[in-house]
Formats: C-alpha cells, sequence, structure tokens
C-alpha cells in the first residue's frame, strides 16, 4: 500500500467528518435568523487564509525535520513528488487537520456558546469583575 | 540521546498557549471543547501513524536530536506533542484568522463612516 493510498482511506474519514458537521450546523442555523451571504464569505475567506498559512508553515518545519534526520521514508511507498525535501504526501495531515479539527470543533457545540476570538487583553475579559469598575452591581460581577 | 527536539517542541507549545490566552483563540475560548476536539485530533493522527510505520511507509530517523523513548516500535515520545502542536497551531490559526479577517472589516467600515 503506498502513502497515497492511506492518505486516501483518512481523508474519506475526514471528508465523513467534516459532511457530518455541515449538516449539523445546517440543522442549527434553521431555527435562527440566517448569517447571510456576507458572513459566508467572511468564513470562506478566514478558511482561504488559514489553509495558506498552514501550508507554508508545514512545508517549512516538514523541510526541517526531514532535513535533520528526524523520520525517514520508504521510496518505493511515496509518489517521489516532493516539495524541496518533503513527500507531497505529508501535506495530507495538515489538509486533514484544516478540515477535522474545526469539524469536531463544531459537533462538540452546544448549548452554551464559546467565548469568541477578541483582541481584548485577557485581564479585561475574564475572571472576577474588575475592582475598577465600581459602577457593576453585584448582579453583573460574574 | 538528545532532548533538542522535544525541546523545541515544549517552546513551540508554549507559543501556542500564550497565543491561545492572549487572543482567546481555542482553549480559552471553551476549555472541554477544545480538549476534546484535540484529543480527537491526537488520536486520529497516532493511528495514522501507526499504519504508516505497520506499513513501512515512514519511520523513525537516526538522530541524536530525539530521546530515544518510543511509544511504539519506530513511534517516538516527540510524535505525540508534535501532533498536539499541529492540531493546536490549525485551531489557534482558524479563529486568529477569523479575528484578524473581522478586525480589518470593521476598519474598513469605520474608514468609510
Amino acid at each position: 500500500m503506498t502513502y497515497w493510498a492511506v492518505n486516501a482511506v483518512f481523508l474519506g474519514l475526514v471528508a465523513v467528518t467534516a459532511a457530518a458537521a455541515l449538516l449539523l450546523h445546517r440543522l442549527r442555523a434553521r431555527g435562527r435568523a440566517s448569517s447571510g451571504a456576507r458572513d459566508r464569505t467572511e468564513v470562506v475567506r478566514a478558511a482561504g487564509l488559514t489553509t495558506v498559512v498552514l501550508l507554508v508553515m508545514t512545508a517549512v518545519f516538514d523541510n526541517v525535520m526531514i532535513g535533520v534526520g528526524l523520520v525517514g521514508y520508504d521510496e518505493a511507498r511515496i509518489s517521489g513528488a516532493k516539495l524541496g525535501v518533503a513527500p507531497l504526501e505529508d501535506f495530507a495531515y495538515s489538509v486533514a487537520a484544516l478540515v477535522l479539527l474545526p469539524s469536531v470543533w463544531t459537533l462538540l457545540g452546544g448549548r452554551r456558546p464559546a467565548r469568541e476570538p477578541s483582541l481584548e487583553r485577557p485581564a479585561r475579559r475574564a475572571g472576577p469583575a474588575r475592582p475598577a469598575q465600581p459602577a457593576a452591581g453585584p448582579e453583573e460581577s460574574r | 540521546m538528545g532532548a533538542a527536539y522535544l525541546v523545541a517542541l515544549l517552546i513551540s507549545l508554549a507559543g501556542m498557549a500564550a497565543l491561545d490566552r492572549r487572543f482567546t483563540l481555542f482553549f480559552w475560548r471553551d476549555g472541554w471543547r477544545a480538549a476534546v476536539t484535540l484529543l480527537v485530533g491526537v488520536a486520529f493522527f497516532l493511528v495514522w501513524d501507526v499504519v504508516g510505520i505497520d506499513l513501512g511507509i515512514f519511520f523513525r530517523g537516526e538522530t541524536s536530536f530525539m530521546t530515544g523513548v518510543q511509544l511504539a516500535p519506530e513511534l517516538p515520545l516527540e510524535e505525540v506533542f508534535f501532533l498536539v502542536l499541529l492540531c493546536w497551531l490549525t485551531m489557534n490559526l482558524h479563529s486568529g484568522a477569523r479575528l484578524a479577517l473581522g478586525v480589518l472589516a470593521a476598519r474598513r467600515e469605520g474608514a468609510r463612516a
């Protein structure tokens, strides 16, 4: 069995997970107001940016890892297509991560919404109410 | 017997944690959800690794940069840390990209107003 054949099996599993996540996302969205095409464009743009950055980073660290001899390959089982010294097949791990992890995150989403990513410093948003906000009543000081 | 690779991975993981905390990217969004997501990812990639190793596609390099501790034949201890890093990096990038694009869009709106 070649490296590509193994990758095809695992990428297939990733695709199934992604399909389940997409279906669940649609079902959940049905009850709410439509998120709109603009929101969708933002999601697609973010996914594109994430993909480009991760693949470039993979090319860098995979080349370093193989270059210093952390891992070796049986030349008979890889296609021979390489980016530097990194077999193209290795990028399947990153592609899988890009699809699988956000899918699992979505599948795990429940009633409680996750906190949103923020530029705000952690000290200002998390934990007990700051004593510097005397206006906050006891009800709000969570 | 070296720990250079493991140390490099741990430093990178510390960087992931710092970014995660600073910008609320993954564990700081929802700790339990992130932990389970990461566990599923790492377990999935470990199975992929073991299959690849069993079929003789890839193997551990003979290098002085690794501790030499193996979890299974040809599966170095460092691989688990590498996979955790790959998964955490992916999710940090995923949240970070949305945050960055959102902030840029908001600035553009602000400039137009």
